[in-house]
């Protein structure tokens, strides 16, 4: 089954194409890679899936559902490279917050755990919006781990996290996967990309690559044209 | 089972709000609120009843009977001209960054979600609008037949109407994803159809709500279909909430917590350059006109490539500026003084508007200190090019003050007093810009010389001392009014307004020019003080 799928989907900044039509389809369950350099198009079309970014034209599904609807929502935990938090509210609140919101009963004991899992449990007490870098994308882990999903989209997730932090991200990426999850991970970290069964690459807006990553140099595939 | 998620929400949102309360020194409030009510309340009273304009002849009486209701329209035209643009660039909404992220991308109900972000939004602006609907409808009640707080009531009921007019259509625009070129093309078609019924006296689409703000004097029941269309068009804003752009909210929430930041540290130029972000105002990529290669100097070609390269809706909004500085000078001239505070108001953005490469420079303080030639002398060269940029609105101030006031006998006097007049009140501008850039005379571990009781009515002449060197350059126009009634030439009135519109801009330029000297020299004054206070002290006696 498809768990997400583009169709001409287009996104332009005025004059300037940030995404040519792209038609893509992601199975249920699969670990895909998104490559590119900078502003090539990897957060724009994470955004338009996410339901954050209206596309110029074409369209975007999650599961069945329009990207962005009810339904879609439900479905997707999206994890951004610019994490934003509450200035008034705990991490502990936070993650009542957004696990109440998607329907989580027992949300303290996956609260605690997540919380132990990534190194942050002598922090929940405080306000994340007065974490370091790395403790902020941590916090932001969390929350987009704390709620239930079928499909996550993550962009740059590696950026700030010390090797524990790094090592405890991905034990979680597999544990979602083993769930059947789909993840969809933009990176510039090229040794993870080795670890996924399918490698997405974009340049320019245009997909270049879509395939298995030992088939092909991927060094290349990330320099702009 | 899971809790419902409309119910997660309203107890994070209690919760945050006692957060808040609990964080709020209130004695600090309190006295926040009673200054503000006594300083504002007072002036508003004060200019009031010191106001000694007549009560406006018959003639002009049945003038505002019959024009009225589409002259008060004009501004309920604008209004939807602004509501349009606004919803199709994003508006009227702004979420904190977080509601984005967590609770718009939750599966909750979006319109019930946004319900109590739009009853906020559509509440501030109608209160804001009902004071100032309040405060020049006692005005006009002094002048015109019927009770100051009955006008008070009416203009009141007026700022009521348009604000949620504004409210409901931005947020229809939104909804419906209105493009920004039909947004304005349909705007500027409403205003032009007010227009219309100001000149022919045809039935315009604002002049019930303009009538609305008439009760004051006298009432037509088929008023009421203004403030009844203003909430069925809010009840349409909020049925369409479902169709609310994440991508506007998510851009327009970062951009509107840092401008109400700079709103609270009253850091005017912050929020100009936060609401040209908002309205995705970009300057344009190729300049109207190339600098003229006679031109050699650095400074005035920078200023005249900033100059050139203004967007159109910049350019738009300064001649509307220009316009509604002449329009109020009119007033002034035909004897409502308080109008005087809309032409200093006017003239002073338009100062803050057209000074952008004096701005430029203010924003980067770190490369005009590298720069080999004193900073009063660099910021006073860069007033050259916003100063001939300047020309063509003082000719539309003068144009539309000498529209309004339908007199060949007005044409040299606005002729005379039109640029000298709005050079002075952009110098408002120049006061506002310069007094906020960073101060290098200032070391890292100066101490403040303000006491600190003293900090609340420094922050008042922040603010407040711009606005007055406006108001000095819009007053030369008394001058002539006063000769009006005199009998006397009103030409050699305009020539001496000249002359003191002139001496305002030149002490604007030479404070500009002197003032990082005078204030290192005041601080040395007040250092070399403490230092000879401190020997004596410790001198044994």
């Amino acid at each position: 089954m498809t768990e997400l799928a583009t169709r001409q989907l287009t996104k332009t900044y005025g004059e300037r194409p940030a995404l040519e039509p792209l038609t893509l389809h992601i199975e249920s369950g699969a670990k895909v890679a998104l490559v590119g350099h900078n502003g090539s198009g990897k957060t724009t079309l994470m955004k338009m899936a996410s339901g954050l970014l209206d596309p110029t034209d074409g369209s975007v599904k999650i599961g069945r559902h329009d990207a962005g609807s009810q339904e879609a929502r439900r479905l997707l935990s999206w994890l951004s490279d610019t994490p934003t938090f509450y200035d008034d509210l705990s991490l502990w609140e936070h993650l009542e917050f957004v696990g109440r919101l998607h329907g989580v009963v027992d949300w303290q004991g996956r609260a605690d755990e997540l919380l132990e899992q990534i190194g942050l449990a002598a922090r929940r007490d405080d306000i994340p919006t007065t974490f370091s870098r790395g403790l902020r994308q941590k916090a932001a882990i969390t929350l987009a781990f704390i709620r239930p999903f079928t499909i996550m989209l993550v962009d740059e997730p590696f950026v700030g996290l010390d090797e524990p932090g790094k090592q405890a991200l991905l034990r979680m990426f597999d544990a979602a996967s083993q769930r059947g999850a789909t993840l969809v991970i933009a990176t510039h970290e090229l040794t993870f990309v080795q670890q996924v069964a399918r490698l997405l690459a974009l340049r320019d807006g245009e997909l270049v690559y879509d395939g298995a990553p030992a088939d092909t140099d991927v060094h290349a595939l990330v320099l702009p044209s | 089972m899971s809790d419902d998620t409309l119910d997660v929400l309203y107890d994070l949102r209690r919760r945050r709000k006692r957060h808040r309360l609990g964080d709020i020194e209130w004695f600090d409030a309190a006295y926040r609120v009673y200054l503000v009510a006594l300083f504002g309340g007072g002036t508003v009273l004060w200019i009031s009843s010191s106001i000694s304009d007549t009560t406006a002849s018959d003639q002009a009486i049945a003038d505002i009977a019959r024009n009225g209701p589409a002259l008060i329209g004009l501004i309920t035209a604008l209004t939807f001209l602004a509501a349009l643009r606004s919803g199709a660039q994003g508006g009227p909404l702004a979420l904190e960054a977080p509601d984005v992220a967590y609770v718009m991308l939750s599966p909750v109900d979006r319109t019930r979600a946004l319900l109590r972000p739009v009853t906020q939004r559509a509440r501030s602006a109608a209160s804001l609008a009902a004071t100032f609907g309040a405060i020049v409808g006692q005005l006009a009640g002094r002048r015109l037949p019927g009770t100051p707080v009955a006008w008070a009531a009416s203009g009141a009921a007026f700022g009521i109407t348009t604000a949620l007019l504004w409210a409901g259509t931005a947020l229809i625009a939104h909804a419906i994803r209105l493009p920004l070129w039909m947004a304005t093309s349909l705007g500027l078609a409403g205003l032009a159809l007010q227009c219309a019924a100001l000149a022919w006296h045809v039935p315009g689409p604002a002049n019930l709500a303009g009538s609305l703000a008439m009760w004051g004097w006298r009432q037509h029941p088929l008023d009421l279909a203004a403030p009844l269309l203003a909430v069925i068009v809010i009840i349409i804003g909020v049925a369409l909430l479902q169709q609310t752009s994440l991508d506007a909210l998510a851009r327009r929430s970062s951009l509107v917590a840092q401008l109400r930041f700079a709103v609270t540290m009253q850091d005017l130029r912050t929020v100009i350059l936060l609401r040209r972000q908002l309205n995705q105002e970009q300057t344009r990529g190729t300049p109207w006109l190339a600098v003229p290669r006679w031109i050699t100097h650095p400074i005035p070609r920078r200023g005249i490539a900033s100059v050139a390269r203004f967007p159109l809706t910049r350019l738009v909004r300064m001649t509307a500026f220009a316009a509604m500085a002449g329009v109020f000078q009119a007033m002034v001239l035909r004897g409502t003084t308080p109008a005087l505070i809309g032409t200093a108001l006017m003239l002073f953005v338009l100062g803050l508007e057209v000074m952008e490469p004096l701005s430029q420079e203010v924003d980067q303080p770190d490369r005009t200190d590298t720069l080999p030639i004193e900073r009063g002398e660099l910021l006073v060269r860069h007033l050259l090019a916003p100063a001939v940029a300047l020309v063509p609105f003082a000719v539309i101030a003068a144009a539309s003050a000498v529209a309004v006031l339908g007199t060949s006998r007005a044409i040299a006097p606005a002729a005379i007093l039109a640029l000298p007049t709005v050079l002075a009140g952009a110098a408002g501008g120049v006061v506002s810009i310069v007094r906020d850039a960073p101060d290098p005379t200032k070391g890292a571990t100066a101490q403040a010389f303000v006491p600190p009781e003293m900090a609340g009515i420094s922050s008042a002449m922040r603010v407040g001392l711009p606005i007055l060197v406006s108001a000095l350059a819009a007053s030369t126009v008394l001058l002539v009014r006063h000769a009006e009634r005199l009998g006397t030439s009103p030409v050699g009135a305009a020539l001496r307004g000249v002359i003191g519109a002139a001496l305002l801009t030149c002490l604007i330029g030479y404070w500009v020019r002197r003032r990082d000297q005078w204030k290192r020299k005041f601080r040395q004054f007040m250092s070399d003080g403490q230092s000879y206070t401190k020997q004596q002290r410790s001198t044994p006696a």
